[in-house]
């Protein structure tokens, strides 16, 4: 603080009481500055308005390499087509999500997809002597069909081949759905809907595995005021 | 204020603790309950988004849960972090350890199903030949159980099937859909039993320790409560070797801190509560603490398709849900395998699931359509059979975030349970078959163990001490004023959800150290 301001933030303290007496009936004057820094935010504070970053800016591609992308763009395109006037897989930007998420995944995941993607583009240059990214829906389908199985929660296809296309297709499914394109899409008939459910935020999360903020985390008191709900009494 | 001596430590918040908590100070005990976790508070920990808000659009978040399959996005954040808390096993024996840490533990997040054991279960041995008889029976237990259906509103018929005991329910005289009554026509004449659902109505939509069983507790004015609290192990008293507390460690601080009591009850879940005992060295003079690990087979099962109910004809056929309890190895014997299964059934009114087809794109739209509200769900829930080799043991070489030693866990499923899931699913193919229903999706390889979330023994009880860890009280045959009433105590896993007999168990175990406590044996 400039000795200016301090002598005059001085000189207000000094005079507040005389001022107070003569003004009794009046509403209070306002703290004199500085005031504490941050007392400020409550519960009449406007919330500022944000966007998500993935609706206005571009992500970087961070796992694929551009030609697995390539494939995967065009895959995502042939599984998950716009149906009705639900987004397809590519409107819903997929591609780019599942490189955020597989990129960030065990490495037999990573592994799935990336040798996945491969081999599909292997194929499709053994057959059509061309990138999979550059094939029509039914050269596509040619390679994928047989491909296809059906199964289980939790027990996908462990052939190889099957368990990558049947994988790929239901992360492709679930992340499209999943979109805020596919949820601002008008509801036609019975197109499965964008999961909403209770959100548990990380509960008292100061202990985080992640960073070495764990120890240094300031003690405090966790005990739960016994006031603030209502104990049940039930009739038995 | 922690200085003090209190009457009971109760280590774990759960069911079984809440149940402990409650009888005991009822009987006008002191007791300090430590929970590792803390105090889950929907209004300030939840709220309603959709998936898109969430950083994976729903998806698990990657590394933090792994094992937890019934994890998403949503929920990651109320299961333990296996980073912060790991355990290890072998590389081709995986384990899903699914473990829930907030005030209540896993009783806030279960499925209800609220079955006893009976007789087959108790006296499995008698009956077949392998592992051991409970201590006790079914006759021992009835009365218990009675008392904690009415806790938990369990909803049920007396079905009258001997594998499935009667209780004391809410009846459920709804009359069954047109699909279960075309299952039933099937099943009656094969001798396979088709039961209501049982299944905890609770109160408000809750069936926990947090709602049903702690107020009771705290309106005694007679438990002190911590969070935040992770034991690292017991404390024993030098003069009289017996345990008189516990050392903790503050989850958030580090701060290292103790607590005595003139009894130690262990209800942190199975094997927590075995955990620490073995990071204790107590109670193992029998040495088969961490042995005898078992849990239920599931995974397998069958979905199949109500033709009847397509293209929108669901109301008839479809919404009601129904157990085949344990058939096999009753009044018949198999060759295949020991014990048995149970078949959840449910007649669904939701989408059948896009993988249930094999196509993609507007053709798979076509078919979702059609087959919407039709799916039919068999699973199974099979005994897994209590083997010595199946244990757990400390890991040495790895700590948690507060340097308590993690578990190994050694444990694998064998032909019993491999042959029992194929039979099922077998079984549940024939039936659908059968009843015209079209067999949609179908899968005979169980989960990895301890999926179930139904992980039982490894304290297991038993009148012989150089056998069992803990006599028919739960009791431990070492330590007079130790108890453990978590799933660790069970001789036998049975096919059913354990919750229902965790809890008898736990206020058997109250009222007997009540009692003991009174006329000063502990």
């Amino acid at each position: 603080m400039r000795r200016r301001d301090f002598v005059r933030a001085v000189l207000a303290v000094g005079a507040a009481p005389k001022l107070l007496l003569g003004q009794q009936a009046a509403a209070p004057p306002p703290p004199p500055a500085p005031v504490p820094w941050l007392l400020g935010l409550n519960a009449k504070t406007p919330m500022p308005q944000v966007a998500a970053a993935e609706e206005v800016a571009a992500a970087q591609l961070r796992f694929f390499s551009t030609q697995q992308m390539a494939t995967l763009a065009r895959l995502s395109d042939v599984l998950m087509p716009p149906v009705g006037e639900k987004p397809g897989a590519l409107q819903a930007r997929t591609p780019m999500f599942l490189d955020f998420l597989i990129g960030s995944s065990s490495g037999d995941r990573q592994k799935l997809y990336s040798s996945g993607l491969e081999w599909l583009n292997g194929e499709s240059k053994k057959k059509y002597n061309t990138e999979f990214a550059r094939l029509t829906d039914q050269q596509a389908g040619e390679l994928l069909k047989p491909w296809m199985r059906t199964w289980l929660n939790d027990h996908p296809p462990t052939e190889e081949h099957a368990d990558f296309v049947n994988i790929v297709h239901d992360d492709i499914r679930t992340a499209t759905v999943n979109s805020r394109e596919w949820s601002a899409a008008p509801e036609k008939g019975r197109e499965p809907r964008t999961e909403e459910e209770l959100y548990w935020s990380p509960i008292q999360p100061d202990l985080s595995p992640q960073s070495g903020r764990a120890l240094s985390v300031q003690p405090h008191v966790q005990a739960v005021p016994p006031s603030k709900h209502r104990i049940p009494s039930y009739q038995r | 204020m922690l200085t003090e001596t209190y009457d009971v430590l109760i280590i774990g918040s759960g069911h079984s603790g809440g149940m402990a908590a409650k009888i005991l100070t009822e009987y006008g005990i002191r007791c300090i309950m430590l929970n590792a976790g803390p105090v889950a508070d929907v209004t300030r920990d939840a709220q309603h988004k959709h998936a898109y808000e969430l950083p994976y659009r729903g998806f698990r978040p990657p590394g933090q849960i792994e094992h937890v399959f019934q994890s998403n996005g949503f929920n990651a954040n109320v299961w333990v972090d296996e980073r912060e808390v790991p355990y290890t096993s072998k590389e081709d024996q995986p384990y899903n350890w699914v473990r829930v840490r907030l005030f209540g533990g896993r009783s806030l997040f279960w499925s209800r199903q609220s079955f006893r054991l009976s007789d087959y279960e108790f006296k499995a041995k008698s009956h077949d030949g392998f592992g051991e008889d409970w201590p006790i029976s079914h006759a021992d237990l009835a009365p218990y159980y009675s008392r904690v259906e009415g806790i938990l509103r369990v909803m049920g018929a007396q079905d009258g099937v001997p594998q499935l005991p009667n209780g004391n329910f809410i009846p459920d005289d709804a009359p069954w859909t047109l699909a279960l009554q075309r299952f039933i026509e099937v099943t009656k004449p094969r001798g396979i039993p088709v039961c209501k659902q049982r299944r905890a109505l609770g109160r408000d939509g809750l069936a926990s320790s947090v709602n049903l069983l702690l107020p009771d507790a705290e309106a005694t004015g007679k438990l002190t409560s911590v969070a935040n609290a992770v034991v690292r192990e017991l404390t024993v008293d030098k003069n009289t070797g017996l345990p008189n507390g516990c050392n903790f460690v503050d989850r958030l601080t580090h701060r290292e801190m103790s607590v005595k009591a003139r009894a130690v009850v262990l209800a942190a879940g199975t094997l927590e509560s075995t955990r620490i005992l073995l990071n204790s060295n107590l109670a193992n003079s029998s040495g088969v603490v961490g042995r005898y690990l078992m849990d239920q087979v599931y995974g397998p099962g069958v979905l199949a398709s109500v033709p009847q109910a397509r293209r929108g004809n669901i109301n008839a056929w479809m919404g009601s849900a129904a157990i085949v309890p344990r058939f096999r190895n009753i009044t018949s014997k198999t060759d295949k395998f020991l014990r048995g299964y149970a078949i959840n059934t449910t007649a669904s009114v939701e989408a059948v699931p896009a993988r249930n087809f094999a196509l993609y794109g507007a053709e798979l739209q076509r078919k979702l359509d059609e087959y919407f509200g039709s799916g039919f769900y068999m699973t199974i829930m099979g005994e897994v059979l209590g083997r010595y080799e199946n244990h757990v043991r400390i890991n040495k070489d790895r700590k948690d975030a507060w340097g308590i030693p993690v578990l190994h866990v050694d444990t694998k499923y064998t032909d019993n349970e491999f042959n029992m899931a194929k039979d099922a699913v077998d079984t549940a193919c024939e039936l659908a078959d059968a009843a015209g229903f079209e067999i949609l999706s179908k899968n005979d390889k169980p989960n990895p163990p301890g999926y179930s979330i139904h992980e039982v023994g490894t304290c297991r009880m038993g009148d012989d001490p150089k056998k069992s860890v803990l006599n028919r009280f739960s009791q431990s045959h070492d330590h007079k004023n130790l108890f453990v009433v978590d799933g660790a105590q069970f001789t036998s896993a049975g096919w059913q959800n354990p919750t229902t007999t965790i809890l008898a168990l736990s206020m058997r175990a109250s009222e007997y150290l009540a009692g003991e406590m009174m006329r000063q044996n502990i």
